[in-house]
């Protein structure tokens, strides 16, 4: 494990992964709101991620490709886009909650920069251990 | 690349909201434009609805897309007139008057339009909100760095 590839930053990068991803997403469902027929998209990764971090611990040896390592590797971990055709919100098949959208977009922005300013911070703590001074 | 593909998505939104506004505004402009009845080289205005549509990445052979979003925003596919019939008014001494007297006005009902109009206008404040929000992550990316 190199010190650019430790659970931490490998972790908030794919949390700045999954961030951007889903903005992506809510942005083209805000965009769409006033398509008929339209179904909104959701990201899912939170849950996938904690899943990895459980189930890290019991990990087995591999000493070949082919072998199992039992639970998620956490590079492994990867946002998942579903789409959600059970609903709708109006008559004309439309199910994008605006509200709801515009919350977790505001959610959504704040968990980015708390996952910048968290990487940003670790980098800076490893160009202390290199130069000895901040 | 996912950033600016968000840029894109509100932006498409943008542009057809605006789209979308100016029919409004060009249905409230037109609200007077008689015809006269029953005479198809003079009809009246017609009513301008648009229709909106998802807009899907085109994916080509060998071109993954990352987590299987295909989503590109939204555009106006196409612009119909209204076909309900025009609103006939007496009026004789009108230049567009038939031969009993009536003036043939478009059917718009202007409450529907200013709440269209206001639709569109929340519609766009919504998509510059997002838009926004793009700007902030795509900065403080920036800030990982310093």
């Amino acid at each position: 494990m190199g010190i650019f590839s430790d659970a931490a930053i490998t972790g908030l990068k794919k949390g700045l992964d999954a961030a951007g991803l889903r903005h992506r997403v809510m942005a083209d469902n805000i965009a769409n709101v006033n398509t008929p027929r339209f179904k909104k998209s959701t990201v899912v990764f939170e849950s996938l991620l904690q899943k990895a971090l459980d189930e890290a611990p019991v990990r087995m040896a591999v000493a070949d490709y082919r072998h199992f390592g039992g639970g998620t590797d956490l590079a492994g971990v990867r946002p998942v886009v579903m789409r959600s055709k059970a609903t709708s919100m109006r008559t004309d098949g439309n199910n994008v909650d605006i509200d709801q959208e515009m919350a977790a977009l505001a959610v959504n922005t704040i968990r980015y920069r708390a996952l910048s300013t968290d990487l940003r911070e670790h980098y800076a703590l490893l160009s202390l251990a290199i130069t000895g001074r901040g | 690349m996912s950033i600016f593909d968000s840029f894109a998505i509100s932006a498409s939104a943008l542009t057809a909201e605006r789209l979308r506004l100016d029919l409004i505004s060009n249905n409230i402009a037109n609200i007077n434009s008689t015809g006269r009845p029953n005479d198809p080289a003079q009809e009246p205005y017609r009513r301008k609805v648009p229709v909106f549509a998802q807009m899907l990445k085109r994916v080509q052979a060998g071109d993954g897309v990352r987590y299987g979003f295909r989503g590109a925003g939204v555009k106006m596919a196409a612009v119909l007139e209204d076909n309900s019939p025009p609103r006939l008014v007496h009026d004789p001494d009108h230049p567009h008057a038939g031969e009993r007297g009536f003036v043939a006005y478009p059917d718009i009902n202007i409450v529907r339009e200013m709440v269209d109009a206001m639709t569109a206008t929340r519609a766009y404040e919504a998509n510059v909100t997002a838009l926004n929000a793009a700007k902030d992550i795509a900065l403080q990316a920036l800030e990982i760095g310093r």
